[in-house]
Parts: C-alpha cells; structure tokens; sequence
C-alpha cells in the first residue's frame, strides 16, 4: 500500500493529462465539426438554390408554372431542405413548398436579396436560408430554406462519436495504467519486505534464498545489495553478484 | 360481365396487373426473364374465337410492333387505384373498360383485341415513373392510356422525350394540366378533355360578372395545384385582379385531415369565392371545414376533383349535408351523365349497365364502392370512345409510327356529344368545351343561372 502511494500523482497525473485531452478535442472538435458542417450546409444549399436558378430560367420565361413546382417538388426531397419558394422580379410568389400557406416572416422579407439569413419560423422551426439569383435577378430568385435541427442534430451526431471514441480510450488508458503501476508496484513491494525482514532479523540464512534475489532488474539488483550491506555490518562475507558497480 | 371476359386478364385467366416496380424487382424481373419463358399479355374480349397466335398472325403478314401482336393491342395504365385518389383511377379505369370490351365483343380493331396492362401508382410520381419504365421497357406496351394526375404525368413527360425515336405517345391523361399541352413535351401526349386553364377561366369570369371579384385559391401543394393556382391568376388578371389569398395542402390528405388552418387563412383575406384545386379527399374536408367555421362563400372545384366521391363525403350519413353543398360549383369537362338527350351519354350508361366493368381484385386492396355513373367513368368512356377510333384508322398493321398520322386524321369527329373533336400538328387537344354543375337533391346538376344562385 505504501508502495502504491508513490504512483498516486502519476496516476492522477496521467487522469488530469486525459481530462485535458478529452476536453480540449471536444471543444476543438465542437467547433470544427460545428464550423465545417454549417458551412458545408449553407454551401450545399447555395448550389441547390443556384442549380434549381439554372434549371428554371427557361421553364419561368415559358411561364410553365406547374413544370417549375415540380421542379421545386423534387429538390424538397433532398434531406435537409424545409422549403423551397421562386418569387419574380417583382416578388410574386411562383411556386413554393409551404403549407398551409406562406409564413408572415417571408412575406415579409426581402424576396430578391441573396444574402444568406437565419430564420425562426413558427410552427416550423429554425432554418438557414440561401438564395440564388434567376437570370442575374431579372427573371426572379430562388430561396432555399435548411433545417437548422437537422444540421444541429448532425453536428451532435459526429461529435458524439468522436467524443464517445476519445472516452473509451480514457476508459482503456485509464485501466492500462492502473494495470502497468501494479506491474511495477509489486517488486517494489516485494523489495521493501525484503528490506524490512532483512532489517528485522538479518542474521537468518534464508534472506540469500528468497525469490527476489534472482530477478534480473533493479529490485534483484537493490535485493542483492541490501543482502550485501547487511552481511557486511553482520561480517559474514559478501554476496555473489551485489557488487557497487551494478 | 363475368371477370373471365373483362379486360384486365390474359387468356390464362390472370389478371394484367402489377404493383409499383422497383429497382430491385426491375432486376429480378430481368432475371427471371433470363430463366423462364414470358407470359404474354394477351386481350379478353368474351367469345374469343378471334384471337391467333403468333405463327398465324406471322403467316398472314401482320405487323409485330411492340404492344401490337398477332392477336391483341396493349395498352399501359398507370393510374391511381389506392390513396386517397384511388376513385379517380377507378371511375376513369372503369368507363374506358366498358367501351372496350363492347370493341372486343365485335371483333376488336382489325381482329385485334385491346387489352390493359395495369399499374398502380397511388397517384404519386415516383411509382408512377418506375410504373412507365416497365410499361416501356419490359412489357413493350403499343402507347400509354388513361394516366391520372399531374404530379404524376409530369415526371413521365420527360421520359417520353427521351424515348422519342420508339414513338411511343400518352394517350387522354386525366389532368388538364399545360406541361403536356405546350413546349417542350406538347409533342409526345394527346388531351381529349379541356385544360385547366380553360375551366379556372370559366369559373373566374362567371364569378367576376356575378360581382365575386375577391377570388381566392386553395390548392394542392404540388404541379397540378400550382397548374390551377397559374390558371386562375392568369383568369384573374384579364379582369384586372390579382388572387385576394392562397391556402395550401399537401397531396394524399385525407377527409378526417383537418384543414382549419387553411380556412383561417383565407378567412383573413375576406374572399368573395374559392377556388380550389386539389382531389376529392382535400376538398371536401376543406368545404365541410369552410362551412362549420363559417366561411359562407361559393366554393368552386375543378373536374379533376372527382365530383361524386366530393359529393358522397359531404353528404354521408349526415342530416345535414345539404349545408355543406350548396355553395359548391363543380367544373367539368364532360356533359352531364344525367342528360339521356346526348347519343354518347346513352351509349355510356348501356354499356356500364351490361358490363359493369371493376378493377382487377388484386388492385383493390382499399375498400372502394364504384358509381353506377360518373363525371370520371364518362370520360374514361369518351378516352376509350375515340382511341378506339384511332386505332381503327392505323389500318390491319398497326404501328407506333402511324399514330401521330392517325391522330391528326381526325377532323370534326362526332363522339356523340354535341362538340366535334378534331386534331392538328398544333392542335392536340380535342374539346375545349367546360361545363358547369352545382348539387341539387343530392345530384350534380347543370348551372345556368349563376346570378340567381349565388347572389
């Protein structure tokens, strides 16, 4: 137990260098991932919104309305994509996906900006918003709305796997350390009762017997030396094989 | 008419039906085809006796098109037979039976018999696709007939572009929808009935000149609701309006859906009339909605609705179901079934009361109880009607090829209503003509005097 106590900080040492690790990559991890992902979904976005601009320059001009929220319909099955609304230059409402009708906040706004905004609509949720222009503005734009849960449930989602992984390696860390301080608990332990009996009753003709002698490390070593050190007060010769060199 | 005879089951007795592909069973069909003989597809006509096999129609020279064999013309339906639309599907399905098996009891066309090969798509667009594909590329049908929707006809346009040089054309869809009826796909379909451009204005400029300025639009949130949304705007904007409102739905609603919100909406924009553009289903939960929250104000539908299935939800098993119908006007695009006086009419009620044709069993996995008569099932019968027409005229060895030329031979063509149809290279739709209904006793029956009615 005594022995044990000197491991005591190496092993907190090493808990603290782990806790450090595991809270230092999360929040890198936190912010890379959350950084990386929002930016991957608003650039995703802006390609679908400038991809469904392409694709509907002609069908607007053609004034194909009904081949226009077809066209709308299928993008919205793309995952992540709440709502999707076309409006003409002179912001009328060409197609959308909104039910059941068009939300007062987009009614409201800036139907030809293409800035990309944050929404909170009620009833429906948070959402990043992205526009494309139709024909540089002049024929309309294309809005695309991003489900802000969805994106936030992702970045839980690979944080949580990578903050699961950085935990079962503390886990494992935890239990090899543990493992390797008993490992190299033991001689010592078994070197300090050596030391003790020798202390004891040195004059015993076992102590040049016992197991601990024959080890091939630095607790054989100190063993055979203690061993020496007492025979040499006691007078009765020296041990083969302790000698000050070693 | 016992099922033995009825179109819809090759001479095994199987019926000429399918579920909606996929990729999956797209490969495993082709895999079976690689390890067994195909079953042929082949017509029913009751009293046969006219049917030949391949060899014989080999030895007199026929020509083997793809869909045309020695023995029977093939024809592929994908339609709306389950969902909340299935009636659509079943009416329209139904009445273009009734006129084919009375061609397949004479004869058939040239000795041919006609046969269905029928899918189910439930009304949306992606079976609807794969539901073509097949139809196209596995069982090599002569043209495609009586598709349902557009949503679903839509998807299926391009994908007759891009078989263009296989010739193979849509056929009287039900949908009035413009896609089909302009640049860049106007060329591959042949309409029968009016546009939805067409009604929408007939409905506006009757409300319009009965002082129902205030038009709003309720409308399914896909390509034939935004069809119709199109239709009244343009309507709307000859009289120097713009639409008071718009509520929406999504498409497969059911009646026990709630639509309040929807009310609420318009009820906040104070319309003077609705127009809604959706299916039976919708509508009527809209309507029965719009009365109980008091939004008292003519509700107008369009003939893709399905009038009696509107009808029969409103009015079932309530006392007072004529408080939920009497603001409605139904649009049509065919003449009254009611009305004996019309050759065509006669003609549709006498077949469906000698076949009384349904739907393969297999394809009725919701329960659906069919109307003796039907705006849909008189369509369908007109469709059946003039196809059969067309087909007489590609002559004893029809071929894809030939349609077009076919069509185009039909000039002031009498189908027994009192419009002449005719087709041209830049005219591919037969009637133009939209009628208008309003429930009386508990039947549709023709408006004529809008004034007297809604003022």
């Amino acid at each position: 137990m005594r022995i044990r106590r000197l491991f005591k900080w190496t092993r907190f040492g090493i808990f603290a260098v782990f806790g450090v690790i595991v809270l230092s990559t999360s929040i890198l991890c936190i912010y890379t991932v959350d950084t990386e992902l929002s930016a991957e979904y608003e650039i995703n976005a802006q390609n679908i919104a400038k991809t469904i601009a392409d694709s509907s320059a002609g069908i607007l001009l053609n004034q194909n309305l009904a081949t226009l929220q077809s066209l709308v319909d299928q993008f919205l099955a793309v995952q992540g994509i709440r709502y999707i609304y076309i409006t003409s230059e002179t912001g009328e409402f060409l197609a959308h996906t909104f039910v059941p009708g068009i939300p007062e906040e987009i009614l409201a706004s800036d139907h030809s900006s293409t800035e990309s905004v944050q929404r909170s609509l009620p009833g429906m949720g948070d959402f990043i918003e992205v526009g494309s222009p139709i024909l540089a503005g002049v024929a309309g734009t294309v809005h695309v709305g991003m489900d802000l849960d969805v994106v936030a449930l992702k970045i839980q989602r690979a944080i949580g796997q990578q903050v699961y992984l950085i935990c079962v390696i503390l886990v494992l860390g935890v239990l090899a350390s543990i493992w390797f301080v008993n490992l190299a608990a033991k001689p010592l332990a078994e070197l300090l009762a050596y030391a003790v009996d020798l202390a004891r009753d040195g004059e015993r003709d076992d102590f040049a017997e016992r197991e601990i002698l024959a080890r091939d490390d630095e607790a054989g070593h100190l063993a055979r030396l203690f061993l020496h050190v007492a025979r040499q007060g006691t007078g009765r010769g020296s041990v083969p094989g302790a000698t000050g060199q070693e | 008419m016992s099922m033995e005879g009825s179109l819809g089951q090759d001479s095994g007795g199987r019926e000429i039906w399918g579920p909606p592909v996929t990729r999956k069973s797209l490969m495993r069909g082709g895999l079976a085809a690689l390890l067994v003989a195909p079953w042929t597809a082949s017509s029913l006509g009751a009293g046969g006796g006219q049917e030949s096999g391949d060899s014989e129609a080999e030895a007199s020279g026929r020509t083997q098109g793809a869909g045309a064999t020695g023995d029977e013309i093939v024809l592929g339906v994908s339609a709306a037979f389950s969902g909340p639309s299935r009636g659509l599907g079943t009416e329209l399905y139904r009445g273009a039976t009734a006129y084919f098996n009375l061609v397949n009891d004479n004869g058939g066309i040239e000795g041919r018999k006609i046969s269905l090969k029928l899918y189910d798509d439930g009304y949306q667009p992606d079976p609807c696709v794969q539901n073509t594909m097949r139809l196209m590329l596995e069982d090599k049908v002569f043209l495609l007939f009586g598709y349902v929707g557009t949503p679903t006809v839509t998807r299926v346009l391009p994908i007759l572009k891009k078989f263009q040089n296989e010739s193979i054309f849509l056929f009287f869809p039900f949908t009035g929808a413009q896609p089909q009826r302009e640049p860049p796909y106007g060329d591959f379909a042949f309409n029968l009935r009016a546009s939805y451009n067409q009604e929408t204005a007939g409905l506006v400029d009757n409300l319009v000149r009965i002082g129902k300025r205030r038009i709003a639009v309720f409308y399914q949130i896909d390509a034939y609701g935004r069809s119709g949304w199109a239709g009244v705007r343009a309507a709307l904007e000859k009289h120097g309006e713009k639409l008071a409102g718009e509520a929406t739905y999504s498409r497969g609603e059911k009646f026990t859906g709630s639509m309040r919100k929807q009310v609420e909406i318009l009820q906040g924009v104070s319309p003077d009339a609705v127009i809604c553009v959706g299916a039976y289903a919708a509508c009527a939960a809209f309507a029965r909605d719009a009365v109980d929250l008091g939004l008292e104000v003519p509700i107008a539908n369009l003939s893709f609705v399905g009038s009696e299935n509107l009808l029969k939800l409103l009015v079932e098993g309530r006392l007072d179901g004529e408080k939920y119908t009497r603001l409605l006007i139904n649009s049509q695009v065919v003449p009254s079934y009611e009305d004996t006086s019309i050759p065509a009419v006669r003609e549709y009620r006498e077949l469906m009361a000698r076949y009384d044709p349904k739907v393969p069993e297999e394809l009725t996995q919701e329960e659906y109880t069919p109307f003796p008569h039907s705006f849909g099932s008189l369509e369908g019968f007109l469709n059946a009607k003039l196809l059969a027409e067309i087909l007489r005229r590609l002559g004893p060895n029809p071929d894809r090829a030939g349609l077009e030329e076919a069509v185009f031979s039909i000039r002031d063509f009498d189908l027994g209503i009192s419009e002449q149809v005719s087709f041209g290279p830049d005219r591919r739709q037969g009637l133009q003509r939209v009628y208008h209904t309003v429930v009386d006793n508990g039947r549709f029956v023709p408006l004529d005097d809008w004034g007297a009615r809604f003022a």
